[in-house]
């Protein structure tokens, strides 16, 4: 048996790792044959996974959501320094710092609910146009890393998304009539930030089919 | 009123793909025998098909997500350089429709050419 059969092995399920390498070892396999073995169960089980519709809805939010809250980072970061100069109230800025926490917490929260195994593909989709924008940043009077202030907490929605599924149905409301009463007091109401309310409703949608507590997850 | 027909009455309600068939009949001779390299090396015996590590694995996992199969952790044993088997057990659900399947099949080729023996007509 190859070592690099068995330091290939780490990308699949802790379950499958000692029966295919004892499988292997059975029948004999080694080196290369080995490794490609090995290989061919990690792509067709990725492959697999992508069966299911989840792993795209999860694939699209994350980019989508990606390249809108981009936009409204750099907008809250603009309106910041306004605030700063005394320019902006504080409820307005105040509003908008909570819309862009919960549109990235939900966002988040949604895409590792519906990509737990696919969740390097969601990340990678939604790091491209972070990268993107980061690279031809061009406002001198702010950083640049202004524009990934969403990064935070979407990847802690994306975690508590892998580990919990879903919200009690109670949560999920609350959490989408608060998010839409919030939007309603600041007025924001552009089309791409309506794109952002999908995954809250979608979350109070998937609470009410089943009971919460369930995993889920792809 | 007129009776409407039931054309469904014999619809198979778990229909299975022709790998899926191969690997629960083979899991299903080998009995409490059944396991990854086992199954593998009879496919290729019976089959005459060559049977990856790959396909072998995913299809189990897809038929005990349908709740066709069963699997659990066996025994290490020093062949296997001390690793665990993965045991295969058909459940009585991966037996019916297996059995489904069969019937489905030898329904569908009761007057091709090939199962009668009569020459059939090529386009």
């Amino acid at each position: 048996m190859s070592s690099l059969a068995e330091m290939a092995t780490i990308l699949l399920a802790p379950k499958d790792r000692d029966p295919v390498l004892g499988d292997l070892a059975e029948t004999g396999a080694s080196g290369w044959g080995a490794l490609g073995s090995v290989l061919g169960l990690v792509v067709r089980q990725q492959m697999e996974l992508w069966r299911a519709w989840q792993p795209w809805v999860a694939s699209g939010v994350a980019f989508a959501g990606s390249v809108l809250l981009l936009s409204v980072s750099f907008g809250l970061s603009v309106d910041s320094r306004h605030l700063l100069r005394g320019e902006r109230g504080y409820g307005s800025v105040l509003c908008e710092a909570l819309l862009m926490l919960s549109w990235a917490w939900t966002s988040g929260f949604v895409v590792g609910s519906l990509s737990g195994k696919t969740r390097w593909v969601s990340g990678i989709l939604c790091a491209i146009p972070c990268l993107s924008c980061v690279l031809r940043f061009q406002d001198n009077s702010l950083s640049r890393l202004c524009v990934l202030l969403f990064l935070l907490p979407g990847v802690v929605g994306a975690v508590q998304g892998v580990r919990r599924a879903r919200l009690s149905p109670m949560t999920a409301l609350t959490l989408a009539t608060a998010m839409t009463a919030l939007i309603l007091v600041w007025g924001g109401m552009y089309m791409q930030n309506w794109f952002l309310y999908l995954p809250a409703w979608w979350l109070v949608a998937h609470a009410k089919r089943s009971p919460p507590n369930e995993k889920v997850a792809a | 009123l007129t009776k409407v027909p039931n054309y469904l009455h014999n619809a198979v309600h778990i229909m299975l793909g022709e790998f899926e068939y191969v690997l629960i009949t083979v899991a299903a001779g080998l009995g409490e025998c059944a396991y990854g390299a086992a199954i593998r090396e009879e496919i290729e015996k019976v089959a005459a098909r060559r049977c990856s590590i790959g396909a072998l694995y995913t299809t189990i996992e897809r038929l005990e997500k349908k709740g066709l199969l069963k699997t659990w952790m066996g025994e290490a044993t020093a062949q296997r350089g001390g690793r665990a088997k993965r045991m295969v057990c058909v459940t009585p659900k991966g037996l019916h429709a297996a059995k489904k399947f069969y019937e489905a099949m030898m329904r569908v080729s009761r007057n091709a050419s090939w199962a009668t023996g009569k020459p059939g007509r090529a386009s």
